[in-house]
């Protein structure tokens, strides 16, 4: 008896630390679960270097006007 | 000049730089602004196509596709809008063309949200999620159920740093009209999750 108490308390424990290591949410709107969602998707670093390699063989960009306007290389 | 993003040195090996960088992006470019252009907007460039396209390597083409887009046309950016709303300009366009040779080729018929509108879930009720884990395949599964409009708008007012009127800009609509649709869009979304549980 004392060792399925004890044991009901050690399960309790555990779900006690599953419930704190993933713990429910609650979101106002959609606004706010896409904004939790976006901030929580990382951006593969391969596209970087994709783009890298992409842009490798082109010419450079021009300068944008503004920057030419304010007396910027081009 | 040279712009270098993310880390401080590039690392040859992918799994690597994977691992010590994988939450930041890693480009060089000898160009004037544009490596910080890509750092300043990637994550939600990506996120919009992710989520608009359903498919993480998708997503990754399709990113790539539009800074490279940007890169091509980086000198005829006049600043008439944000640096950011003209990548979701392109951003979307390109997505648009993606999905409109999809659905061509597989003959998909239009979401019908009257029957959400008119469903018991309000817009204004809380959302609550009990695992986070599977999150974005609920997201993902409740956004392909709505039409493509309602996803772009609710993806784009997501965004806090777009305004209302860039984002009637985008969608070619008045700021006006894109409220009066957010407000039974998001009451769409919300009777859809609901069911994704």
């Amino acid at each position: 008896m004392k060792q399925q108490t004890k044991l009901s308390q050690k399960q309790e424990t555990v779900a006690e630390q599953q419930t704190q290591s993933n713990p429910a949410r609650e979101f106002a709107n959609s606004d706010e679960l896409l904004r939790f969602d976006a901030a929580q998707t990382t951006v593969p670093p391969e596209i970087a270097r994709r783009l890298e390699q992409s842009v490798g063989g082109l010419p450079e960009p021009k300068t944008n006007w503004w920057q030419r306007l304010l007396g910027g290389t081009d | 000049m040279v712009c270098q993003i993310g880390v401080e040195i590039l690392v040859d090996d992918p799994i690597d730089a994977a691992a010590e960088g994988a939450d930041r992006p890693v480009l060089e470019l000898e160009s004037d602004g544009f490596a910080e252009l890509y750092q300043a907007h990637s994550r939600e460039i990506f996120y919009l196509t992710l989520r608009l396209l359903g498919e993480t390597h998708k997503a990754e083409d399709a990113t790539h596709d539009v800074f490279l887009k940007a890169y091509k046309k980086w000198g005829d950016f006049r600043g008439d809008s944000s640096a950011r709303a003209w990548l979701y300009r392109i951003a979307i366009n390109h997505c648009s063309n993606l999905r409109q040779s999809w659905h061509n080729r597989n003959l998909v018929t239009g979401a019908d949200e009257s029957i959400w509108e008119n469903a018991a879930a309000a817009s204004d009720s809380p959302l609550r999620v009990l695992e986070t884990k599977e999150l974005g395949q609920r997201i993902q599964k409740t956004l392909d159920a709505l039409s493509d409009e309602y996803q772009l708008l609710l993806l784009l007012v997501a965004d806090e740093e777009l305004s209302y009127d860039e984002i009637a800009a985008l969608v070619g609509q008045s700021a006006d009209a894109v409220r009066g649709k957010l407000h039974r869009a998001r009451k769409a979304f919300a009777a859809h999750f609901e069911k994704t549980v």
